[in-house]
């Protein structure tokens, strides 16, 4: 193979491998079970950190992580509780995975990107426990956002009033 | 100076003929360069502060835009700078325009990992991020003729790799500050094994010069952050854990030196000896318990402490120990340059030593003369010694 050939290839690998990852969460996302969770601010001071909202999922367990470390898994149907890895019971229909660091179980939907015109509104009612995340999760248990509710509203209508 | 003035001082003291002058002007004339290096510096400059200038516009979060249409161009710009190079590359020998794409290209795939990330809401880490954006660009980076684009290359692929390894032993390593000893020893390892990586293959040869210079710095910082926390009794709270991929990177280090076929043994053994000296000086309560301090003339108490015992004396002593056997070798192989900065740094570290035991004398007339003349004293036994001292390490295989 010559050099223009390998130039074709090295010029559409990154294309190829980021067209690969938008199909590959637009599909998770809109291909899960829907879940709405309720969310919070868990530390005023660092809620909002740049252009994106931080804060803690409610995943509706009673006992959370505690002294457990690592891989993890929520289960939400038919019974909410949080297992290590590998742990699930088998009749869970519906579950997220995820890990647990610092007594907090994490699942890379923490974050949720907002216009930094809105941010300080928006934070304040995620602060208000507001907020609700609208999550596709798929039978992998892997979770993806599609939306941000407050006050049971898309974010976008509610911000619109603002305008 | 220029070349054309030195060639001028040569011809007027005879060291050349008026013929082989005028050849050589000649023999310039012709081979001169088309391209030169600030053009290219300032055309790539502006390559990536465009591509900056995108990434702005991608974190302003227009809420307004549909995703779909923030995708749609982003992927269409991707493909017309893909086209741009491909149609500059032909060219490439006599324009800066295929490297000013190419650059502009490769920045245009981190901005779309940014984007990406904005409009599925990823929680993923800035450090996996840019591992993916050097892992798709990695074939691309073989292409960049400019010193500066394989730096910029290796410089976040050397962020995204680092960083990446640490958090495999420790996950939330930006909440675990504790742990950046982990990663200030495993930067120069790491870096290090790639270097020796990137000398056995012809086509990772032109990252070699960039991963020299970021081993360099990062050997330095991880060298004097050991030394200042050691000295000071500090990093007495981690886990061992936290060091797993350093030890490995050292163990394919130590293999790398051993096989490396332009070492002779002394290089080797000098290698070696720095690497293990290294490893227990980040490695937790070996040789420092963070409790024993010797003050030479401080007014802290040190009974019960040997001298040898401190690990205000330790430390000084290992850092003059690494950096001398990284001298020898330095010398030894006839690095010129690494050996000036490196000797550079022992005649530091000896003032610092001094100002560590005198700091309260350095404060009184006496105390300043004598640490004047102990810098001008090591500055001139540097200056006069190190050519000897070269000479000397040069030797010493025979």
């Amino acid at each position: 193979m010559n050099r223009r050939s390998w130039l074709i290839i090295a010029l559409v690998v990154p294309i190829l491998a980021l067209a690969s990852s938008v199909y590959l969460k637009n599909a998770q996302r809109n291909r899960g079970t829907e879940v709405i969770l309720p969310i919070s601010g868990f530390d005023p001071r660092d809620l909002l950190s740049g252009h994106y909202l931080i804060y803690r999922v409610d995943y509706g367990v009673a006992e959370g992580c505690g002294a457990q470390q690592g891989q993890a898994s929520v289960c939400l149907r038919p019974t909410r509780g949080l297992y290590p890895a590998g742990a699930l019971p088998e009749d869970c229909t519906l579950f997220i995975h995820g890990q647990c660091d610092g007594g907090v179980f994490s699942a890379g939907i923490e974050r949720f990107y907002i216009p930094e015109a809105y941010a300080y509104a928006l934070e304040q009612q995620v602060r208000d426990h507001k907020g609700e995340l609208v999550l596709g999760v798929d039978s992998q248990g892997n979770a993806a956002i599609r939306d941000l509710l407050l006050d049971g509203k898309p974010w976008k209508n509610v911000v619109g009033g603002m305008d | 100076m220029t070349s054309i003035t030195k060639l001028n001082q040569w011809l007027q003291a005879g060291l050349i003929t008026p013929a082989q002058h005028a050849n050589i002007l000649s023999f310039e004339a012709e081979h001169r360069q088309h391209s030169n290096g600030w053009l290219y510096s300032f055309m790539i400059l502006g390559a990536a502060i465009i591509g900056l200038g995108v990434i702005s516009l991608i974190a302003a979060n227009w809420a307004t835009i549909p995703e779909t249409v923030k995708l749609g161009v982003d992927f269409a710009l991707l493909t017309l700078l893909a086209l741009g190079v491909f149609w500059q590359y032909p060219k490439r020998h006599n324009g800066v325009w295929f490297e000013v794409l190419l650059v502009g290209f490769m920045l245009l795939c981190l901005a779309s990992i940014g984007l990406i990330a904005q409009v599925f809401h990823l929680g993923g880490k800035w450090y996996h991020a840019l591992l993916f954006w050097a892992a798709i660009t990695f074939l691309l980076s073989l292409f960049a003729r400019n010193l500066f684009t394989r730096f910029f290359w290796v410089t976040l692929l050397l962020q995204g790799l680092i960083w990446s390894l640490v958090a495999l032993t420790n996950p939330n390593i930006s909440e675990h500050w504790e742990a950046l000893p982990s990663v200030l020893l495993l930067a120069p390892l790491l870096i290090a094994v790639l270097y020796y990586a990137t000398t056995h293959s012809k086509l990772l040869r032109g990252f070699t010069s960039s991963l020299f210079f970021w081993f360099q710095i990062a050997a330095i910082i991880a060298l004097a952050f050991a030394d200042i926390v050691r000295s000071g009794g500090e990093m007495t709270d981690y886990q061992v854990a936290w060091f797993v991929p350093a030890y490995v990177a050292a163990v394919l280090l130590a293999v790398g030196i051993l096989l490396h076929k332009e070492y002779r043994w002394l290089n080797k053994l000098l290698l070696l000896g720095a690497l293990g000296l290294l490893l227990l000086y980040y490695h937790p309560d070996l040789l420092f318990n963070g409790q024993s301090r010797y003050s030479l003339f401080g007014s802290q108490a040190h009974a019960g402490v040997g001298f040898w015992q401190a690990d205000d004396i330790r430390a000084p002593l290992l850092t003059l120990t690494i950096l001398f056997l990284y001298a020898l070798h330095a010398g030894n192989s006839g690095h010129q340059r690494t050996f000036n900065l490196i000797t550079f740094l022992i005649g530091l570290r000896f003032v610092i030593l001094y100002f560590q035991a005198m700091g309260g004398l350095a404060a009184t007339g006496v105390g300043l003369i004598i640490s004047g003349s102990l810098i001008i004293g090591i500055t001139w036994l540097w200056y006069k010694g190190r050519d000897r001292l070269r000479e000397w390490t040069k030797r010493l295989q025979a």
